[in-house]
């Protein structure tokens, strides 16, 4: 027993001194080590479907431009233009090579288009790519490939035509991973398996994957990539870690220089100058199913207005969320682009849209305006049943909810939880609920990315929610080529949907975070990519 | 012998086939498709299907899948798409089983201890101290004990890695927070054993021959003592081999747990079954091995029946 | 000399009749009464049931003697301390722990109680029927039981949540399904062992039939692993519903268990570890009284032990 213990501490100080060896090393190499909850699903640009696996390529592939939280620069495309009626760019590429030395071509955007919209390939988010001329048709294989709207008349010359007008196309493709290149040859050579591992795939991006073994995806600068000069990193690590309070532990004894916080432990952090905090473009909302037949009193826009002012979103944040999400109760995010500034200056909505701390008398005159209208006798006899996933703090966030409707309005309030697969293949799409609880994240920065959840032709949350004006607004929004006008048309769409209560709002996520003091450049953004560490440093004083 | 092998192992492919067939269909009865991505369209919903041959009757299905499994082949899964699901098995099992094999030996050895001294010295200050821990030990859920294991060794007093597993120190805290579980309930089933044996003829027969108590317990009280231990192990060696999906993500070990949990709440039909068709296989192998070492422990139990 | 025929009336029975002399087990009302007897003597046992009794009590009534709901949040006392208002605290949404945790003793109890007992009825009873006739029983069951193993549980819960919706019986029934299994085997394993052995062997010399010799020879033979076991099994069967729960398919919020609370506690840990300390303890203390009351139950059954004082 003795020998056991001795022998294994000799073992633990051996590693420590492993560890000490290793990160003296690391003094003199630039490592960025840092952590996702969410394991990457793929690591084929055509069939990036999550954050994390965006995040990935954004380092490892090279798009016409790249998106730079919100600043867009040139990426593969020296130059461009946009013709007139905003439906067609022409992008000049510069010269540039692939991980494995072959030149960059215009031809391979082409492919790399027409396989993310083609339905062999069965890409999760084609409909990122709808926006192109065709798209919807070559998706839905009525017409073939070859009529998508992209070209290359030679080597450097990419066309691409869209179906409208869309103003934010540059800096969805700068962040978007589908719209990468991708070469032929190799998506061939490996067929199905293309990308499975770190060597099936060449990169044009920045950084090439050198190892995807045991969770941890390995970065190392890309030699060919025609920017090299920008990058400082040796090597960047990103481990899967799934409980947070993990990803905080490793990062507290130093295994990681980034982790985020869990909600409930933000208070510990406090004043630390590691801690910081952006807003990851969430916002999360109860949709509700305005055709339910269980419930046909959700039909009634009194009763939804009941909903939302009986809400005190302000004591809701608190309890559960730990005072770390942000109240909302607009639709859009506020960060989004606006004309010149952000849509949250330019449109805000939060002063005449239901009450932050909620109003419980106004909540009551609603709601009895509701019975009455639906003749039903008193409110108990009024049940709602609320949806969710299953995880303990979209659990939480229901208690409180159902706490809180059932204390201010005096209904039933029944919480059905589900697994992740049910929710958005079944109880969403087919109306299966009565309200629910769900995130919604933007692919681009337009408020148009969180309006168009409320226009009749979207099913996905199966709300049965129809307003022909809203519809009107968001057409017109969709083919005006003015900004001004076009940004109104989406407001007072948003401002007619919050009228109808056609959903309730509850807040926007901001992510904590712990980053290790000497590592500078790691930049944040709320859409597509969170965290953006390709520009990134370790600060000169600390080498 | 032989031939009892034989047979069991015949038997052993046909549950093997049934335990596909009855999962290959179950998991089509759940709620809910693999396809979970808000945004998706009808048309894209339409090319997965058609990308999966979900479109074709489910009997087509089954027989292309069985017909794929004997060319070893457990195709691709769903949610980690490009990957094939004997890549992710053959990633993560090393893992889990390392952890579980260090497991299993620090419960078994510690626990047969434990419940020995326990139940030779009944009554007594080290068999109170012994119970009181298996008590912990059962009564403890592993979410509980790894997370504190993980905050004071790792985090507070800095003595061992919070997480991860890449060199001996870094398998400490997760071997001793998965066998903590194991170890109790052997300690408390061979207490439980060993008393019932100490009670029996044989044992008054031996003592009255004037072998030493040492040999007594060795010999006689031990062997004939340890055999619900050995059945309780089949199982168990199973399951802790192929990962727990709780101790793994605790301490961020890249192993198999995970898989079992989120496959099936992600519908992950690919991945569930084959999940499903390994840890069945190890099952059925393991409970193999514990009838086979009955035979050999127990002389008195004959393998075959009668 | 005439012979003299011997009859059989010539004789007459003195004393017992052979069928009552050769009858071996004495009647099974007094093995019963005998094992409460010895059971009440053993002070470690009654305190075990005392502890059992005392939570059942306080899961009862406490609730209704308290002027919190298990439901109501206050803003003002989120992760509270244990104090006089909120005698074990609060929780992160100021929730009433000590409702909490008496209201979680009704679900995890009965829970663990009811899946528990049924498994080990019925694992007992297949397990020693197949134990002790073996052969073809034996093998057919022993492949159902290796089926039913591979079957990840989850699927099983959520099928059976699919037919009967959530709730407490949903998760016993789900829980029944499998969990007969590992009682199954280790009785088969015991009884296997048990039946070569002599008085095994001497009862079915006598003739006596298999129902009364798996009844009266072999079952209180293994009661005391079968109690050990069923001790093991409850906490086991808690810790299931915590898991489930966790992962959304157990009883609905703002219902909650002891495992619920342990779960939602352990996220604190760093913060309020009051909010884990204390269903834990409870969990802790649940399973030493029934520990004790099992200690004392498998040598209050023990037939090597009657008559003994």
């Amino acid at each position: 027993m003795k020998k056991k213990l001795l022998s294994a501490a000799l073992a633990a100080a051996m590693c420590m001194g492993l560890a000490a060896g290793a990160s003296a090393e690391e003094a003199a190499e630039k490592v960025f080590r840092y952590s996702t909850t969410a394991e990457p699903t793929t690591l084929d640009p055509s069939k990036v479907n999550a954050i994390s696996d965006n995040e990935i390529q954004h380092a490892a592939t090279e798009s016409l431009v790249r998106n730079t939280a919100g600043d867009v620069q040139p990426g593969l495309a020296e130059s461009w233009e946009v013709s007139e009626d905003g439906l067609t760019y022409t992008f000049h590429l510069r010269e540039s090579s692939w991980s494995d030395g072959q030149p960059i071509v215009a031809g391979d955007f082409v492919y790399s288009f027409q396989r993310l919209m083609n339905p062999e390939t069965a890409s999760l988010y084609a409909f990122i790519g709808e926006c192109i001329k065709n798209g919807s048709a070559v998706e839905a294989g009525e017409l073939p490939v070859e009529e998508l709207g992209v070209s290359a008349p030679d080597d450097s010359t990419l066309v691409i035509e869209l179906e409208a007008p869309t103003s934010y196309f540059l800096s969805m493709i700068g962040s978007q991973a589908q719209f990468a290149p991708l070469r032929q040859d190799i998506v061939e050579q490996y067929g199905a398996d293309f990308a499975a591992t770190a060597d099936k795939n060449v990169y044009s991006g920045p950084f090439v994957i050198s190892n995807t073994d045991n969770k941890v995806v390995t970065f190392e600068p890309n030699e060919y990539y025609w920017n090299r000069d920008a990058i400082n990193w040796d090597r960047v690590e990103l481990y899967t870690v799934e409980e947070q309070a993990t990803a905080l532990a490793m990062c507290e004894s130093g295994d990681l220089d980034y982790a985020r916080i869990p909600t409930e432990q933000v208070a510990l952090y406090e004043g630390d100058s590691r801690h910081h905090e952006y807003m990851n473009g969430n916002e999360d909302y109860l949709y509700i199913n305005v055709g339910s037949e269980d419930c046909p009193i959700l039909a009634n826009k009194n009763f939804r207005m009941a909903l939302n002012y009986a809400l005190d979103r302000n004591t809701y944040i608190a309890l559960a969320t730990s005072n770390v999400y942000l109240p909302s109760n607009t639709l859009v995010m506020p960060l989004v682009a606006g004309v010149n500034s952000t849509y949250g200056e330019e449109f805000d909505l939060t002063e005449s849209s239901y009450p932050l701390d909620g109003d419980a008398a106004k909540a009551l005159e609603f709601l009895n305006a509701a019975l009455e209208e639906e003749g039903i006798a008193s409110a108990s006899d009024v049940t709602v049943e609320f949806v969710t996933t299953d995880n303990e703090t979209n659990k939480k966030i229901a208690e409180v909810i159902q706490e809180m409707w059932q204390s201010v309005l005096g209904i039933n309030v029944d919480i059905r939880q589900v697994t992740y697969g049910e929710i958005y293949s079944t109880v969403y799409p087919t109306s299966d609920y009565q309200v629910g609880y769900a995130g919604w994240g933007p692919d681009y920065s337009d408020p148009y990315s969180y309006l168009g959840l409320f226009e009749s032709t979207f099913t996905s949350y199966g709300t049965n929610y129809s307003n022909p004006e809203v519809d009107e607004y968001l057409a017109y929004a969709k083919t005006e080529p003015d900004a001004q006008k076009r940004m109104e048309a989406l407001n007072n769409a948003e401002k007619l949907i919050l009228d109808d209560a056609a959903f309730v709002p509850l807040q926007c996520r901001q992510d904590h975070y712990l980053m290790d003091e000497d590592v500078t450049g790691v930049e944040f953004y709320f859409c597509s990519v969170n965290i953006d560490w390709i520009y990134g440093d370790i600060a000169a004083d600390a080498q | 012998m032989g031939k009892y092998i034989v047979k069991r192992v015949l038997a052993a492919v046909i549950t093997l086939w049934v335990l596909i067939t009855a999962v290959f269909f179950l998991v089509r009865l759940m709620p809910g498709e693999p396809f979970t991505n808000p945004k998706l369209t009808p048309e894209i919903q339409a090319n997965l299907e058609e990308y999966y041959g979900f479109n074709k009757p489910l009997i087509v299905q089954y027989g292309q899948y069985i017909g794929n499994l004997l060319r070893g082949d457990f195709g691709y899964s769903m949610k980690y798409t490009n990957k094939t699901v004997n890549y992710i098995i053959g990633q993560t099992f090393p893992f889990s089983a390392d952890l579980g094999i260090r497991a299993l030996v620090t419960a078994i050895s510690f626990g047969l201890i434990l419940g020995i001294i326990s139940a030779r010295n009944r009554g007594k200050g080290i068999d109170i101290f012994c119970v009181f821990i298996a008590i912990i030990g059962t009564s403890m859920p592993d979410f509980i004990v790894g997370a504190t294991l993980q905050y004071f060794f790792g985090m507070k007093w800095g003595l061992l890695p919070v997480a991860q597993y890449k060199g001996f120190a870094y398998t400490i805290l997760p071997t001793c927070s998965l066998a903590f579980y194991t170890l109790a309930s052997v300690s408390r089933i061979m207490r439980s054993s060993m008393l019932e044996v100490v009670q029996q003829d044989y044992i008054k027969t031996a003592r009255s021959k004037g072998l030493s108590e040492m040999r007594i317990t060795a010999r006689h009280q031990i062997r004939n003592a340890i055999m619900p231990v050995i059945t309780m192990m089949g199982p168990t060696v199973a399951a802790t081999l192929t990962g727990t999906f709780v101790i793994e993500s605790i301490y961020a070990i890249p192993g198999m747990g995970k898989y079992y949990v989120e496959s099936v709440t992600n519908n992950d039909y690919a991945l569930v079954l084959g999940m499903t068709v390994f840890y069945g296989m190890f099952l059925v192998l393991c409970n193999l091995i514990v009838d086979i070492l009955y035979g050999l422990v127990d002389p008195r139990v004959r393998v075959g029946g009668k | 000399m005439e012979e003299q025929k011997i009859t059989k009336d010539m004789f007459q029975v003195k004393g017992r009749s052979i069928t009552e002399m050769e009858t071996i087990s004495r009647p099974s009302l007094s093995f019963w009464s005998d094992a409460w007897r010895r059971l009440r003597k053993n002070k470690a046992a009654f305190l075990g049931l005392c502890i059992i009794v005392v939570y059942a009590l306080l899961a009862i009534f406490a609730p209704m003697f308290s002027h919190y709901t298990m439901s109501e949040m206050d803003p003002k006392s989120m992760n509270a301390l244990p104090s006089l208002q909120h005698w074990f605290g609060a929780d992160a949404t100021g929730r009433d722990q000590w409702v909490r945790v008496w209201m979680g003793a009704r679900v995890s109890l009965t829970i663990g109680l009811c899946a528990a007992t049924i498994n080990m009825c019925i694992g007992a009873v297949l397990g020693g029927l197949c134990g002790y006739y073996g052969g073809k029983l034996d093998m057919i069951v022993m492949r159902i039981v290796d089926v039913l193993y591979g079957i990840p549980s989850l699927i099983i819960t959520i099928l059976v949540m699919v037919v009967l919706g959530t709730g407490v019986t949903t998760l016993i029934v789900a829980m029944c399904i499998v969990g007969w299994i590992s009682s199954c085997r280790f009785v088969r394993g015991e009884v296997y062992r048990l039946k070569g052995q002599d008085f095994v062997l001497a009862a079915k010399v006598l003739g006596v039939s298999d129902f009364v010799i798996i009844m009266r020879h072999i079952i209180p033979n293994i009661m005391g692993l079968l109690v050990t076991n069923l001790c093991l099994a409850i906490p086991n069967a808690i810790f299931q519903e915590a898991f489930l729960s966790y992962i959304g398919l157990g009883i609905s919020p703002p219902n909650c268990s002891w495992g619920v609370l342990a779960k939602e506690g352990i996220k604190m840990l760093r913060v309020a570890p009051h909010e884990v300390l204390i269903p834990a303890f409870f969990i802790c203390t649940t399973m030493l009284a029934l520990t004790m009351l099992g200690d004392g139950l498998r040598d209050a059954v023990d037939p090597r032990l009657r008559g003994t004082e």
